[in-house]
């Protein structure tokens, strides 16, 4: 009986291991994308782009303040129940807060941005003092800009903040004005009441 | 020619050549590996959610994968330009991982996010903020 015999010789046979094992290889990479992650690259924006995202955040947190300031002074133009001095401390501390907490913001985005202490309060004084002189509402609107989520957090968080401050001061002025305590009027005091059906009790 | 001309004619020319044309027909030349831009995706979905970031789409899986996550939020309540905001995904109440995989038949349209665009300046500016916060 004759055996067939296939014979192949050693070198074929390492190429053709040589070959499996690369291919494996291979297809492991590609299934993992542990070198396509590796290789990937992260832009990291440049130093103008951080500027206008620098900026596109403060207009933000400026443009959060003066709806807040705008609309405590809405209020306080209107006709009171409450005193005039009463009204105009109330305005007063309202737009100390709101002052406080724009600051507040500005120093914070100083801070997400990378600024030391001191420059991020040196920033912050900066932009108050540019704003307070030209007011956003009196500028042409910029090209908008989407902020990166950092950013957008603490303009989110400047906006919820300084809305509730000026609703606070809203509700604090529009207060019906408080009216002399009645002064007590004689009354027969109340005896407690006999039950109206005699308990069964003892 | 020699059949021994002739095999290594066919290995070392033919075999690189045909595998190079078939490279270049499916790779693109601004995202190769380690000397390319970055790849940025937008997926978005049936439902009209949109998700952002690195995408691995491997044909043979019924799931696509993203990874560095960003969404759209409606911001029309801040004071912000724009009424809509753009969030990393992981500041959720699950805090999910970096990891998304979104099942195939669920997507609307892939498309590649420009890396000079709204979305890709908001996403290299946050890389900067956490460079800059380490």
């Amino acid at each position: 009986m004759n055996d067939a015999v296939v014979r192949i010789s050693r070198r074929s046979l390492l190429w053709a291991v040589g070959g499996l094992a690369a291919a494996l290889l291979l297809l492991a990479l590609v299934v993992t994308g542990v070198v396509a992650r590796a290789a990937d690259a992260n832009t990291v924006a440049s130093a103008s782009v951080m500027k206008t995202q620098q900026d596109a955040a403060e207009r933000d947190i400026e443009r959060a303040y003066e709806q807040a300031v705008t609309q405590v002074h809405k209020v306080r133009a209107l006709n009171l129940a409450i005193t005039a001095a009463q009204a105009d401390a109330i305005t007063l501390k309202a737009l100390n807060d709101l002052k406080a907490l724009r600051h507040s913001g500005l120093v914070s985005l100083g801070q997400v941005l990378g600024l030391a202490a001191a420059d991020g309060e040196a920033t912050a004084t900066a932009a108050e003092k540019r704003f307070d002189q030209a007011p956003l509402s009196a500028q042409p609107a910029p090209s908008p800009v989407l902020l990166a989520p950092r950013l957008y957090a603490i303009a989110a968080r400047m906006s919820e903040l300084a809305t509730q401050l000026s609703d606070q001061a809203t509700a604090a002025v529009t207060a019906p004005a408080a009216t002399p305590a009645p002064t007590a009027a004689p009354s027969p005091s109340r005896t407690p009441a006999p039950p109206a059906s005699p308990s069964g009790r003892p | 020619m020699r059949p021994a001309t002739r095999r290594l004619v066919a290995f070392w020319v033919i075999v690189p050549a045909f595998l190079g044309a078939v490279f270049a027909c499916a790779i693109d030349p601004r995202a190769l590996p380690f000397t390319g831009h970055e790849q940025l995706s937008a997926v978005f979905l049936l439902d009209g959610q949109a998700y952002f970031g690195h995408l691995e789409d491997v044909p043979w899986s019924g799931t696509i994968t993203l990874r560095d996550v960003y969404y759209f939020e409606d911001a029309s309540k801040v004071t912000t330009d724009l009424p809509l905001a753009l969030v990393k995904r992981g500041g959720e109440l699950h805090q999910p991982v970096d990891v998304m995989r979104i099942r195939r038949d669920k997507v609307l349209v892939v498309e590649r996010v420009s890396l000079d665009s709204a979305v890709g300046h908001a996403i290299a500016s946050q890389r900067a903020v956490d460079r800059a916060a380490k």
